[in-house]
This record gives structure tokens, C-alpha cells and sequence, in this order.
């Protein structure tokens, strides 16, 4: 049904893509796949009126056709569905269905009759929603089902999916499966943007995968493997799982006594938690973005004060404490914003190296930096953690977000902490960069630091944790043992839902 | 960030309506520039006919003498600032070899120092601040430019500086007059006098009118409302009409948003006194008379003493005696001729001295 | 404070507190569209003075208040056409350029004001309605049923407005667009034209406010609205983006300073504190912004300028 040929589009230093090809038969998941920047957004911005392509041409049914807004593509029942929920959060679910669209009743709005097709559209893909909802009440699952209801509205055969699974449980994902399912059993199309792998395979029909604009490769979802994914995807062999070391772990290096912290809103986004981390083990948190994950790390980072509670580095508590005295107390930590919080944009990639130790000796000489020994100590680093910056005088913000993670990590890890927190180290952050974090990371456990690892992404937290503790709603659901337990399990206790047994626990 | 710019936008929006509840001498809200129309009298002759031939062979081949104003308001604004341009005029026609300069419409002051600083550079023989808020930047800015005359007013100070005249008008002569007028017009006893605020000039003349008709008729009922500010017309329109309200048949108002007043005055047949100049044109059926400034009295001893080698230190006042103020009436409006002689003998009276203002 | 509570200086009070809200009733209106859609327009007060000129001139030359109305209306379509052209397709920092329209709005009304006019001259007024048998009633006929006929323009904008913001199509757009376009833009609804059109209805209301100032008091004089129009912005805050709210804001800025204004006439308030009386309705107004300001939340997209595919 959809056909775009050599389709080439230039921004300013970029070519974002570069002669792609891409087709979708009705009735089939073509999964398009690739790190960021690859050109997977691009194409698919292009292909709903965002962006305008400097060459090629898109076919609809086998005739050409010009896409010049998003208006137009609405007109060619083209869908799509945003990374970032497309909505206004201040209107009700009918109102953002209707949004857009002409009314039956002229000028004034007639939301009743959207309503009415909006329970209808629900019960028949298994998109229950109460037109009546105003969005922000709804949950992020909730939001994904108005997503995909105002696709079915617009009477979309053609679907595209930009990442709709990044912030979903297991068991949202699984539910949104059988409805996208049930729309290709309709004869519909979906495109499905995506680098969750495990989930490409389990839904796609055919991927193909984008590398630096250009595509590397076309295959059947028969007989594709994460690693041959992953191998298209960075253009070499990739281990998805860091080798890990056995390490015996040691007493508690950190620990969380009932913590108690409000959130952004005033209200309890962390609620008497109790935490344990070793030394010598990675503890992944689990859970779906918003459940205190946030809040819990910078109060551990000094960022954010806590309500009640006490942290212990070692036998210190540093509960309230500043970020400067708590990182003297031994803590490192990589933020979850690394340009808010993690490096400085405007300073180069060594004086963001030296961020934290700049006012200590060697560094400093009678009041003045010794440039020579910081230039040494920063060539170092950067080569040691194979940062890839033209100069040690780059800017950081120059650089891939990859790099700039990766210059964050040298920092941090670099003084050998007592205890190493880092939330999402490797969001937006492509494989081969993540690859190199998590190796960095697991190494880290023989040098008797307890780390403990923020995370959304499930695959990440399986491949670096010694223990997943699961967070939901600002405390710990349950602790289980990854090389027991399964998604399913994680995923219910995500949802909030207490595990039955407890056997898992190491 | 966003709540940092909703924050900043609340403070910001909430000092403006500060600043509109205050404004004051300076009239205007903005800390942003002003709409300065700086007039350089270009039509005015320098190089004169009719003047020239009565003044004869002195003045014809002198250089002009320069006068520059500096005022805040409109100069054709029926009031304090079109008081000074007038006089000036008047000078110029009389001396005949005047240039005039002339920048108004400076509500900030910082705008008016400019201003009067760039006068006293380019040379101007006599540079006039007409407005007491200017008298700061008068004694920073004369002290560097003694071969220059200033005069300030309204003000009584010099600050004893020998470059630097004052002037003021003794609004409370002409006030009191009309006070007394006003009170024998009314018939309800009641008088509205709206004000902007209790300073200077404006107080000098309510305090005057309110002795005029208290004198005259010891039970009026003189109510006094200074709005706070001397812009806002839709203020002092609503001032008149809370007067109306409470029975006033006679009101008179001072500043130039008092226009707002006179409408209003005329539109429900309430008889209106005005001051500064003369506001006839604006509702011809009811002003029954204006106190009008006449500075070119004080102006002519100024330029005397300038013209004699005294560049200030010398304080001036008009007044009914020195005929600087002039009581004008309506033609238009059919006085009774009791009341205009009460008038005539109330300024013999203030004049000889046998009638004191009270101020 | 007897004197006060008399039935007729209650009922003057009232019409005055009235009348005195109608420029601000306008104009925060108009603005409250445009903040809907995410466009903060500044400059309402330069667009009201040179409506409030435009709208004198006409009547001055023709003596029709009807003709006045509709030149305000027509200067302020265009200036709001202007603010819409900075703001909305050159994207401009809100913040500043609406002070540049406010500040040509102040220059140049005077300077039209001098060439054209000079000396202030008296123009004829609105008529005030008269309706029969319900304007006699007493109190009530003087307090609902004797106003000028834009007292009634302006209330009945306020249902107007509510009506067109939340029944309709054009409404529900603006809402979107002002919450999240880049929302808005993925279904299909033009970002700018919603907010040209936003920003055309503000300045329209802000011209015919200007207007109805100036013809209501039948006299212009250089900067004759004295910062109303930023007032009226501050009101779109305490009336928390919602016609009503706007409407209450308004009357409330108008009543108390009417209120004030009594006082000070009948010496309630003392003339040596009428300064800081004349604070008060500002203050009032602060104070409530402040505790409203607190409770609802802007438009999110407030202040932002749209720009496709960032």
C-alpha cells in the first residue's frame, strides 16, 4: 500500500537519510529499526507531512502523492503515533479526538457523537477509555489507547508507531500487541519504530534497519536474532549482555532507611523506602518511569532534600547533606538529565572532567589550575573511556549523547567511589556507547563499589543487575533474583501488583 | 523554567499596576521610553519682518536670544504646560528677535534632564524646566553651565545658585475668586473641586477655591477629590461623577486630566470653573471663568535681569496683583452681574490685601 | 461613613464601578483569547490608545459614536493583525515586542492627537439606553437599565466569549493550541492560524476598548487609557484565562476604585491619605492575582512561539 522510493533528506551538516527505500504491504508490522539519529524519524516525519524530503517520491495504492502537512496525510489515512503523547492534556478524551476535524454541527463542537464512536472503536480493539476523561487524570496507558483511537477515528490504514512501547509495563505492551494485532487483522498497515529488540521480534512481520540514513538491511522477522538486529544496527558484533565477573558481594556500602521525599508537585513521590545496596553489586531499580525513581536518586545526590529518613554512605548518614559533601563522603553520581545536571554545555570536555575535583591539589596550585597536569589527566580519561571528541577544548555539548555519557562515566567513576548511583545511563544512548557504559559499569563491582542502576529499560536492567528491586508508587514492591525470575513477574509488580511469593529473594 | 517566566510575568505585570496607582508628577506608567515629540519651533521667525522694524537697529543685527521649554505634558494641553508656551509666545512677539525651542511631553524626568542639558549646550540664552519634579536634575545640570540661565517652576527654591531662577504662580488668588463665585452660583450648596495630588500648584489652588467658597458662604459644602493621579481622565470623569451624585451644581478641577471632569460637568448642566488656561473651548455653556497664567510677567523680569548681567538667584511669583494671573470670563455664559462684581471686588480685595487667601 | 451607605451614593457607586470596568472588561477579554492560544500580547494598551484616538477622530469629524466604534474596530483588526504578524509568524520574544506595539501605540496616538487635533475639543457621547418601564424601576432600573449601550456591548461579550471558547470547534482549537501545538499541529489544526485569529479578536476588543473609553468620556488627551490596558493583561491572569473570572477581575478593579473614589468624595478618606488610597484598587488586584495565580496553571504553551518539527 505505501511505497517511498530514494527518499534523501539533507539538514544543515546532516544527511539524515540518504536514498532510502521503504514499502508496506496491508495487513503487516513493518518494523523500521535504529539508534538514534539513524534517520528512523526522519523518514517517518517525512512521510506524515513534518518534514519535506529534498528528493524521491512516496507512492500511496501505486499513485504519487505530495505530503505537505500533516493536515494532508489525515487526508490519505495516514496515522501516526508520536514517542511523545500528541495531546492536550486540559481537554477531555472526546475533545482531543475531535480536535482537528470538522464538526456534524457546523461551528459548534458535537461531542456526543464523537463519544459515541469512541466507546464503539474501544470495545471492538480493546481500547476501553471514558470519552468524558480529562487526559491528564488518564494513566500513560490510558493516554496510549486515546493515541491509537484517534488514529482509528481518522480512519488510518496506515499506522506509524514512533516508539510506543518506551513507557509502558510488560502487560501494557502485551495489551497494546493484540490491538495492533486485531488492526493488521483488519487489513491495515503499521510502521513500528522501535529499539526494544525483543519486542521488534515479537510483533514486526518484516524490519528493516537504518544506520547513518542509510538502510543496512531488509529481513523477514524469521530467522532474525537480537544479535543480528544489533549487529545491522551498529555495523560489528555487539554483546548485548556484558560478560560478568563473579564477584562476591560485600557488606552494605549504601544504605536507604525510610525514606521519605516529596516530589516536583508537593505530593509523596518517595514513601519510607528502605534500600540496601552491597559492596561489590549492581542493584537495578525497576519500574515505570514516574514512580519515585527520580526523586529517590537526587536525594541520594543531594539534589533534592529529603522529608524523613536517613542515607547511610558506609556509616555516614548524608541524608539533607549538600552534593559537595555528600560526594565527599564517597558518593558518585551519574544524573538522569545529563546535559541539566550531568556536564555543563559550554565547558570543554576537560573542564567538565575536572568538575568535580577542581578546587583539590594536583589540580590546583596555590589558588591557580595547573593546566599541564589537568590536560594530562583529561587525555587520559578521555582515551581510557574512549570518549570520541576532536580535542580535549571541544564543548560538551558538541558531542554525541553517547560521548557525553561516557565523559560523565570517566568522571564519576574515576575516583574510585564507595558508591556509584546511575539513573538511566544509557537512555538515548546508542549501542555500541551502551555496550561500552555497561562493560564499564560491571567492571566497577571488583573495585568493592556498590553501584546502584536506575533504569526503564527492562533488557538493561537484566543485563547489569546482581538484584532487581522493583519500584512502584515510591517504594520497593519486591527484590528478586534476575537469573530467576522473569518479565512477567517484574512487569505485574510494576503495575503495582505484589509478587505471591517472596521465594525469589536472594 | 517555566514557572520562572509565569513568576517573572506576575511581578512584572504587578509592578505596572503599582506604577499606574502611583503615577505621579511625572504622569506616565512606563519605565520604557516616552513618545517625546521634541518641537523645535521651526515656523517661528529668527529672522523677523514686522519685529524688526519696531525694535529697530539693536536687536536686527544681534543674535536672537534663545528661550527652550521644557514641560511634560502636551503644550496644547488646555493647561499647565500650555501655560508657559503661551507666555512664551508672547515674549517672542514682543522682543521679536526670539528663537523658541520646545520639548515636551517629558513625563520621565530622566528625559527632560536630557533634554535640558543638550538646551544648555547648544547655547541657549535662557532654558525654562517647567515642572517642579525637574528641579533635581536642574541642580546637578546648571552648575556646569554658568553662562547659562535657568528658571524652574513651579518652585520657590534656587538652591542658591546664582544661574537658576524660580517661579511659581500663587493659585490660590485666583481660586479663592472663583471659590467665591462658585458658592454664590450654587444652589444646592454643594461644590466638587477634583484634584490630582496634594502638592504644589494643584494644592495651592483647591485650598484657595475651598477658602473662596467657605468665605463666601460659611455652609457649602465643598468636597475635594484627589484622584492620585494627573492622567487619568476616566478617574477624574468618575470624580465628577460621584460629585453629581452627592448634589454638586458648581465643580472645578486642576491638571490636565480634569478634561475628563469638564465632559462629564457637561453633560449633566453641573457649571465648571477652570484654571491654568483657559477651558471654555472645551464646553462652552458651562465655564463661567478661568484662572489664566500670564508667566510673560514673570518671564519679561527675567529676561531683564539676563539681559543686565544677572543669570539668576532671584525668585519670582504671579499673582492677581502683578497681573501674571487673569480671571477670563465666558462670554458665552450668562453671569449675573451680582456675582461677576463679587468677583471684581473679591480681586481688589486679595489685591489690596484686604482679603487674605488663607494659604 | 453614614453618608456612604445612602441608597443613592450605594446606587452611583455601583453604575460608576460599572462603567469604569467596560475598557478593562474589553480589552482583558480580547486578551484572554489570545493567551488561550499561547500568545501573550503586550501591547493591548498602545492598540487601545490609538483605538481611543481612531475612535475620537471619527466622531470629532463626523459626530456618529457608531462610525467611532468602527474605526476602533478597524484600527484595532489591524494592529492585532500586526501583533499577530510579530509574534506569531516572526516569533518574537512576547515578552518585548508587545512592549514595541504599546510604545508606537503611545507615540503615535499622540502625535496624530497634535497634527490632527491640538487642543482637546468635546465629542459627542454613546446615548444611554432607555428602556421603557424597566429603566424606572427605582435602584434597579438606575444600577441595570440606564447604562450607555457598550456597557451592555461588554457584558454580553463575556457569554459570547465562554460560549465560543467552550462549544465550539474554533474554541476546542484554541484551547489545543494554546496547551500544545505541537499536539494540535499533528491532527491538522493550522498553530498559526488559530493564533492570527486570537490575536486579530484581542486587538480588536482592545481597539473597540480604546474606543469606547474615548467616546464614552467624549474627550481624548494624550495617553488617555493611563496603563489600562496593562491592567486588563493582569486581569486575564486573576480571571485565570476564563471569561467570568475576567468579567469579576474587572468589575472588581472598577468597584473598588469607585468605591475609593466615594470615600475620598465624601471625606471618608482623608485627602492627605488619598495617595495611598489610590493604591488600593491595584493592590486589591495584586493580592487576588497572587492567590489565583497560585491555584491555576497559564496556558502551557504561553508565551511560546510554534515552530514545526522541533
Amino acid at each position: 500500500m505505501l511505497e517511498m522510493r530514494a527518499i534523501t533528506k539533507r539538514f544543515p551538516g546532516v544527511l539524515a537519510n540518504d536514498r532510502v527505500d521503504f514499502d508496506l504491504r496491508a495487513g503487516e508490522v513493518h518494523t523500521l529499526l535504529g539508534e538514534n539519529g539513524a534517520g528512523k524519524s526522519t523518514l517517518m516525519k517525512i512521510l506524515y507531512g513534518l518534514y519535506q524530503p529534498d528528493e524521491g517520491e512516496i507512492l500511496l495504492n501505486g499513485s504519487p502523492v505530495e505530503i505537505h502537512s500533516p493536515t494532508d496525510a489525515i487526508d490519505l489515512n495516514v496515522g501516526m503515533i508520536h514517542q511523545h503523547f500528541m495531546m492536550v492534556e486540559s481537554l477531555t478524551v472526546a475533545e482531543n479526538v475531535a480536535l482537528g476535524l470538522p464538526s456534524n454541527r457546523g461551528f459548534r463542537t458535537d461531542l456526543d457523537a464523537v463519544s459515541e464512536r469512541i466507546t464503539e472503536l474501544g470495545t471492538r480493539y480493546g481500547l476501553k477509555i471514558d470519552p468524558s476523561a480529562t487526559v491528564w487524570q488518564l494513566s500513560v496507558g490510558q493516554k496510549q489507547r486515546v493515541e491509537i483511537i484517534k488514529a482509528l477515528f481518522r480512519d488510518a490504514n496506515l499506522l506509524i508507531l514512533d516508539e510506543p512501547t518506551a513507557v509502558l509495563t510488560p502487560q501494557e505492551v502485551d495489551q497494546l500487541f493484540k490491538t495492533l494485532r486485531q488492526m493488521t487483522e483488519d487489513g491495515r498497515g503499521l510502521i513500528f519504530i522501535s529499539h526494544k529488540l525483543h519486542e521488534v521480534l515479537a510483533l514486526s512481520d518484516r524490519i528493516t534497519v537504518l544506520r547513518q540514513g542509510r538502510i543496512t538491511g531488509q529481513v523477514p522477522v524469521e530467522g532474525a536474532t537480537r544479535e543480528s538486529l544489533a549487529r545491522m544496527m551498529v555495523g560489528r558484533e555487539v554483546k548485548l549482555a556484558p560478560d560478568k565477573p563473579a564477584v562476591e558481594p560485600g557488606r552494605p556500602r549504601l544504605r536507604i532507611e525510610s525514606l521519605t521525599v516529596l516530589g516536583d508537585r508537593g505530593d509523596e513521590a518517595v514513601r519510607s523506602l528502605n534500600l540496601e545496596v552491597r559492596a561489590g553489586e549492581i542493584l537495578s531499580i525497576a519500574g515505570v518511569s514516574g514512580n519515585g525513581q527520580r526523586e529517590m536518586a537526587e536525594t541520594i545526590g543531594g539534589l533534592r532534600q529529603p522529608t524523613s529518613g536517613a542515607i547511610f554512605i558506609d556509616d555516614t548518614d548524608v541524608a539533607g547533606k549538600t552534593p559537595a559533601e555528600i560526594r565527599a563522603a564517597g558518593l558518585s553520581y551519574v544524573p538522569e538529565g545529563r546535559m541539566k545536571n550531568g556536564c555543563i554545555g559550554a565547558f570543554t570536555v576537560s573542564e567538565n572532567l575536572l568538575l568535580v575535583d577542581h578546587q583539590k591539589a594536583p589540580y590546583v596550585k596555590w589558588g591557580l589550575f595547573d593546566f599541564g597536569v589537568i590536560k594530562e589527566h583529561s587525555a587520559q580519561l578521555v582515551k581510557q573511556y574512549a570518549v570520541k571528541t576532536p580535542t580535549l577544548d571541544t564543548t560538551a555539548r558538541s558531542l554525541s549523547g553517547g560521548n557525553i555519557q561516557k565523559l560523565i562515566l570517566a568522571r564519576e567513576i574515576s575516583g574510585t567511589p564507595k558508591v556509584l548511583v546511575a539513573s538511566q545511563p544509557t537512555r538515548g544512548v546508542d549501542i555500541g556507547a551502551a555496550e561500552y557504559i555497561h562493560k564499564r559499569l560491571v567492571e566497577q563491582r571488583t573495585e568493592d563499589t556498590a553501584i546502584l542502576v536506575i533504569s526503564e529499560d527492562l533488557d538493561e536492567v537484566f543485563a547489569l543487575a546482581d538484584r532487581i528491586a522493583v519500584i512502584y508508587e515510591g517504594q520497593i514492591m519486591g527484590m528478586v533474583d534476575p537469573a530467576t525470575t522473569s518479565r512477567e513477574e517484574i512487569g505485574l509488580m510494576m503495575a503495582g501488583v505484589h509478587p505471591e511469593t517472596t521465594s525469589d529473594r536472594p | 523554567m517555566k514557572k520562572n517566566r509565569l513568576t517573572w510575568l506576575i511581578v512584572v505585570l504587578a509592578l505596572v499596576l503599582v506604577a499606574a496607582a502611583c503615577s505621579d508628577d511625572s504622569g506616565t506608567t512606563t519605565t520604557a521610553g516616552d513618545s517625546d515629540t521634541t518641537t523645535t519651533a521651526g515656523d517661528t521667525p529668527t529672522t523677523t519682518t514686522a519685529g524688526d522694524a519696531e525694535t529697530t537697529t539693536t536687536a536686527a543685527s544681534a543674535e536672537p536670544f534663545k528661550i527652550a521649554i521644557v514641560a511634560p505634558s502636551a503644550q496644547n494641553d488646555l493647561a499647565f504646560t500650555q501655560s508657559i508656551v503661551d507666555a512664551v509666545n508672547v515674549i517672542k512677539d514682543e522682543m521679536g528677535n526670539v528663537e523658541v525651542q520646545i520639548t515636551d511631553n517629558t513625563f520621565i524626568v530622566e528625559d527632560a534632564a536630557s533634554a535640558i542639558r543638550a538646551y544648555a549646550v547648544d547655547g541657549v540664552d535662557l532654558v525654562i524646566a517647567h515642572g517642579s519634579q525637574y528641579g533635581g536634575s536642574l541642580q546637578e545640570i546648571a552648575p556646569d553651565f554658568p553662562d547659562t540661565a535657568f528658571a524652574w517652576g513651579t518652585a520657590a527654591d534656587t538652591f542658591g545658585l546664582s544661574n537658576v531662577f524660580a517661579y511659581e504662580a500663587a493659585s490660590d488668588e485666583g481660586g479663592y475668586v472663583m471659590g467665591a463665585m462658585a458658592a454664590a452660583l450654587s444652589e444646592s450648596n454643594t461644590i466638587g473641586i477634583v484634584g490630582p495630588v496634594e502638592v504644589g500648584d494643584a494644592k495651592l489652588y483647591v485650598d484657595g477655591f475651598k477658602a473662596g467658597a467657605e468665605a463666601q458662604n460659611p455652609d457649602a459644602n465643598v468636597l475635594v477629590n484627589y484622584t492620585g493621579s494627573f492622567s487619568d481622565v476616566a478617574l477624574a470623569s468618575e470624580a465628577a461623577q460621584a460629585f453629581a451624585a452627592n448634589g454638586a451644581d458648581v465643580m472645578t478641577g486642576t491638571a490636565q486630566m480634569v478634561v475628563g471632569a469638564v465632559t462629564v460637568a457637561s453633560d449633566v448642566n453641573i457649571i465648571w470653573f477652570g484654571t491654568q488656561a483657559n477651558q471654555t473651548s472645551l464646553a462652552p455653556d458651562i465655564v463661567v471663568a478661568s484662572q489664566v497664567y500670564h508667566w510673560e510677567v514673570v518671564l519679561r523680569d527675567i529676561i531683564a535681569k539676563i539681559e543686565a548681567g544677572t543669570p539668576g538667584g532671584e525668585q519670582f511669583k504671579i499673582d492677581l496683583a502683578n497681573g501674571g494671573e487673569v480671571i477670563e470670563y465666558n462670554d458665552a455664559f450668562a453671569l449675573p452681574a451680582d456675582v461677576k462684581q463679587l468677583g471684581e471686588d473679591t480681586i481688589a480685595g486679595i489685591i489690596d490685601g484686604s482679603i487674605k487667601t488663607g494659604s | 461613613m453614614s453618608d456612604f451607605f445612602t441608597t443613592a451614593i450605594l446606587v452611583a457607586t455601583a453604575a460608576s464601578g460599572v462603567r469604569l470596568a467596560v475598557p478593562l472588561l474589553f480589552a482583558s477579554l480580547g486578551e484572554t483569547f489570545g493567551q488561550r492560544s499561547g500568545v501573550l500580547n503586550l501591547g493591548v494598551d498602545g492598540i487601545m490608545l490609538l483605538g481611543a484616538f481612531g475612535g475620537y477622530y471619527a466622531v470629532l469629524q463626523t459626530g456618529s459614536v457608531w462610525l467611532g466604534l468602527l474605526i476602533g474596530i478597524v484600527v484595532g483588526m489591524l494592529l492585532g493583525l500586526v501583533s499577530a504578524l510579530i509574534s506569531v509568524t516572526l516569533r518574537a520574544e512576547q515578552g518585548i515586542s508587545g512592549i514595541g506595539i504599546y510604545l508606537f501605540g503611545l507615540g503615535m496616538s499622540d502625535l496624530l492627537f497634535q497634527k490632527l487635533v491640538g487642543t482637546p475639543l468635546p465629542i459627542t457621547k454613546f446615548p444611554k439606553l432607555n428602556f421603557p418601564v424597566l429603566s424606572d424601576i427605582p435602584v434597579i432600573g438606575e444600577l441595570l437599565f440606564q447604562h450607555s449601550v457598550v456597557v451592555y456591548l461588554a457584558f454580553l461579550a463575556v457569554p459570547v466569549s465562554m460560549y465560543i471558547i467552550n462549544k465550539t470547534t474554533f474554541g476546542m482549537n484554541i484551547r489545543a493550541v494554546g496547551e500544545n501545538p505541537e499536539a494540535a499541529d499533528s491532527l491538522g489544526v493550522s498553530v498559526n492560524r488559530i493564533r492570527y485569529a486570537t490575536v486579530i479578536i484581542g486587538g480588536t476588543l482592545a481597539g473597540v476598548a480604546g474606543a469606547a473609553l474615548a467616546i464614552d468620556l467624549g474627550i481624548f488627551q494624550q495617553n488617555l487609557t493611563n496603563a489600562q490596558g496593562f491592567i486588563a493583561i493582569a486581569l486575564v491572569y486573576f480571571g485565570a484565562w476564563r471569561p467570568v473570572g475576567v468579567m469579576l477581575g474587572s468589575l472588581l478593579y472598577g468597584f473598588v476604585n469607585a468605591i475609593v473614589l466615594q470615600l475620598k468624595t465624601l471625606a471618608i478618606i482623608p485627602p492627605d491619605l488619598s495617595d495611598f488610597a489610590a493604591m488600593a484598587p491595584a493592590i486589591i488586584t495584586i493580592l487576588a492575582l497572587v492567590v489565583v495565580a497560585r491555584r491555576f496553571k497559564a496556558p502551557a504553551a504561553l508565551t511560546k512561539p510554534y515552530s514545526r518539527g522541533e
